[in-house]
């Protein structure tokens, strides 16, 4: 046979193949249905629900003072960041505010507080912050220190014009913010990137390992053995197969809910976009052919799987930033396609870069995609020799 | 229902899992390496955000103010570039977060009294870290100005520099942290992960329980033999209510003894309240394995259930009050959330039923529901 012969009897037979697990796949209803509604509506939740700034932090208030003074600087801990849940008679009753949840904090104004600003003392107010989510608590104690300070500095500033100074400036530094990329802050663009990243992995591992050991599983593995078909013939069909319909729900995902909803910008190339994500899909999948191979029925490859697959959701930075990990848990994470694959997404969409600024994550990504198949592909070829 | 019948059920189940090695060392795995890698990994303080400069003034003032910088260990100083263009490569690139430019005149005006303004360009690609960085960066200008202007009304009015400090602080702000009095990250986030381990491993030992012997068949054994739905159903269950149950006592164990958190309140209600959590979540597996009619389909929808919404929207870190109403809705729905507040509750707060009693009765309500539904969905007379 001649080598463009071998090659078009090789493709059929892929193709082949990867129409037999598509039917298959298509036939799963409740398994499509559970993946439409992941890439649709979920991505909606998710990218419209969540919020990691800080939002609706209950603040309860116990004012000694009532004057005016007082009553300005509550004013200042206002919405999106605070919710105001009331005044105290004391502050113990906080406490017990405190302890059954809802609210978590109490701002405790002194007696004399205006009598003390007027007359240029010194005087503070306290602050109890619950800190059982630590973050947050951190979080709110750092924008109340800010509320203070501004006033603090307010306070200063008419002073100073009040003791009668030739110039009312002072010298200070005036900060002045720009956010690139995302100017207005929208965090309905990052969360749902990275949950439909979430949403990918989960599938492009799971989907390829479940579809591999059901076959050892019900036998059906042997009968393929005994085809003409090599084991590369065997297993590539399922990720190519799995590769194409997450590809599918993920332009779903971008161009049903993203665009029009969000209105994610894509700023960069939309073919790189879905090049780079077709090697994540490929990269990942190979995680789960690799755990497919050291296991023997769907409950261990299950477990097996996910074992490896939260640590890669919860620390590959599109949870918590990158900036916070532990050095030892970076160095892991190098071993995560997602971890690169989250710069790339975030990269081509809203920053507009291309391939000459993410050619060290795509290169990362295809030598462990490569490491894992050919890992992966060894194994199962061995398994049934 | 009739005991004996369970228990046999139960025992057929069990042998089926002790037989399984790999199933077994896993389910017992699972939960305490989580516990391990986020008890020490998932680590939410922002530290090391890396930034470069731009230095207009090269004045000494201007490197004193940028000093201030480079000693922060929230910040990571990557280099100094020549001029504002150079910034956009840096972000895209990633290599840095935030840009700090410093104007010409920068001394110059401060030491004429005037203000003089700062502009820091910041990476917004992930909101949350651009947040921080922006607040870190207000909170080193607010304690520089404070400093300015202490120096400013010595020299201008002459104060001694104690008495000029003393009036640039005419308002102060004790902030007192409660529950978690050093706002270590570990307290916070341990407890939280005795549900996370428990909300995604325990599913997924049930997941494939029925479904199972629906692929293979021998779920007719089942339809044929005597024993009741809700016998069935039980005996399905009981074998994996025990496996999580050790591991909410490892768990419980490892809080305590390996990250040290203090347990505060009260045992008993730690513990009952557990069950009640296992039993929800071990009976979302079952349930997802009535429903579907694949293993592969039980697998992919039980992970998905079980771990979206516990990372998303059970408390583990986003609050649930700072999620949108859709999201808060989902959030009630799903059993982690209750929990996170039993767990966080008895942990750190030592709050007893008289608190967390609307919590406890949410998860109760929540295994009824349940064991009702997968009453409802098993058949022993299936129509195909």
């Amino acid at each position: 046979m001649r080598v463009s012969d071998r090659l078009t009897v090789w493709c059929r037979r892929i193709a082949v193949m990867t129409r037999k697990e598509l039917l298959q796949l298509f036939r799963d209803i409740p398994l499509m249905a559970f993946l439409i509604y992941s890439f649709t509506l979920s991505v909606y939740v998710t990218g419209n629900g969540i919020q990691t700034q800080l939002k609706n932090a209950g603040l309860l208030v116990s004012d000694a003072d009532r004057s005016v003074s007082s009553r300005e600087l509550i004013s200042r801990f206002h919405s999106p960041y605070f919710r105001f849940d009331g005044e105290l008679t004391h502050p113990n009753e906080g406490f017990v505010r405190l302890d059954r949840g809802g609210s978590m904090m109490v701002l405790d104004i002194p007696t004399r507080f205006h009598e003390a600003l007027v007359s240029g003392e010194s005087t503070a107010v306290q602050l109890f912050v619950d800190t059982t989510n630590s973050p947050q608590g951190l979080s709110a104690a750092g924008y109340a220190a800010r509320i203070v300070g501004q006033f603090s500095q307010e306070l200063i500033m008419t002073r100073n014009g009040q003791t009668g100074s030739s110039s009312t400036t002072v010298p200070m530094i005036l900060s002045d913010h720009r956010v690139w990329f995302n100017q207005d802050q929208n965090e309905t663009w990052f969360e749902s990137i990275s949950h439909l990243l979430r949403m990918i992995t989960i599938f492009a591992v799971l989907l390829p390992a479940a579809a591999l050991v059901r076959e050892k599983e019900r036998g059906t593995v042997e009968q393929l053995l005994v085809s003409p078909l090599t084991p590369a013939q065997i297993m590539l069909p399922k990720v190519v197969a799995m590769t194409l319909v997450i590809l599918g729900a993920t332009a779903v995902a971008l161009f049903g809910v993203m665009l029009p909803v969000f209105s994610v910008p894509i700023r960069g190339s939309v073919a790189l976009l879905f090049l780079l994500t077709a090697l994540f899909i490929v990269a990942t999948a190979g995680i789960g052919v690799f755990a497919s191979t050291v296991t023997k029925n769907q409950a261990q490859v299950g477990m097996m799987t996910l074992l490896v697959v939260a640590p890669m959701l919860l620390l590959s930075g599109i949870f918590t930033p990158l900036e916070t990990m532990p050095v030892w848990v970076r160095y892991l994470m190098a071993l995560s396609p997602l971890r690169y694959f989250i710069e790339i997404a975030t990269g081509i969409l809203l920053k507009g870069i291309g391939l000459e600024m993410l050619w060290s994550q795509a290169l990362s990504m295809l030598a462990l995609g490569v490491s894992l198949f050919g890992f992966g592909m060894w194994r199962f070829r061995r398994q049934f020799q | 229902m009739n005991v004996r019948r369970v228990a046999a059920v139960a025992f057929k189940e069990w042998r089926e899992v002790t037989r399984d090695r790999i199933f077994l060392l896993l389910a017992f795995c699972m939960p305490a390496v989580w516990m391990f890698v986020f008890g020490y990994g998932l680590v939410l303080d922002v530290e090391n955000i890396s930034f470069v400069v731009v230095d207009r003034d090269h004045s000494s003032l201007s490197r004193d103010y940028l000093y201030r910088f480079y000693q922060s260990r929230y910040f990571s100083f990557q280099g100094e570039l020549a001029g504002e263009g150079e910034a956009d490569a840096w972000l895209k690139s990633g290599t840095a977060r935030a840009v700090i430019i410093v104007p010409e005149k920068f001394q110059e005006r401060l030491l004429s009294g005037q203000p003089a303004d700062v502009q820091t360009l910041i990476d917004g690609t992930f909101p949350l870290r651009a947040d921080i960085t922006k607040g870190y960066t207000i909170a080193i200008n607010n304690a520089y100005n404070v400093d300015l202007l202490a120096d400013h009304l010595a020299r201008t009015r002459g104060l001694s520099r104690d008495e000029a400090l003393r009036r640039t602080h005419p308002l102060g702000l004790e902030v007192r942290y409660l529950y978690n009095e050093e706002v270590r990250s570990t307290w916070s986030t341990v407890p939280a992960l005795i549900m996370f381990s428990l909300m995604v491993s325990s599913p997924l030992l049930t997941a494939l329980g029925v479904v199972r012997e629906k692929e293979t068949g021998s779920i007719y054994n089942i339809y044929s033999a005597t024993v009741s739905r809700m016998e069935f159903l039980v005996g399905k269950l009981v074998p994996y209510v025990m496996i999580s149950l050790i591991n909410v006592v490892v768990l419980w164990l490892m809080a305590v003894l390996l990250f040290a958190v203090p347990f505060k309140g009260s045992l008993l209600l730690f513990l009952a309240s557990s069950i009640l959590f296992i039993l929800t979540s071990t009976g979302i597996g079952l349930t997802v394995s009535l429903l579907v009619s694949t293993q592969q389909a039980a697998l992919i929808i039980t992970v998905v259930v079980s771990t979206v919404p516990t990372i998303l929207f059970s408390g583990l870190i986003v609050p649930v009050s700072s999620l949108s109403q859709a999201a808060q809705f989902q959030a009630h729905l799903f059993p982690g959330m209750y929990y996170t507040n039993i767990v966080r509750g008895t942990f750190l707060k030592n709050v007893g039923p008289a608190v967390l009693w609307p919590d406890v009765l949410a998860l109760a309500v929540y295994a009824a529901v349940l064991g009702t539904i997968g009453y409802r969905l098993f058949t022993k007379r299936p129509s195909v």
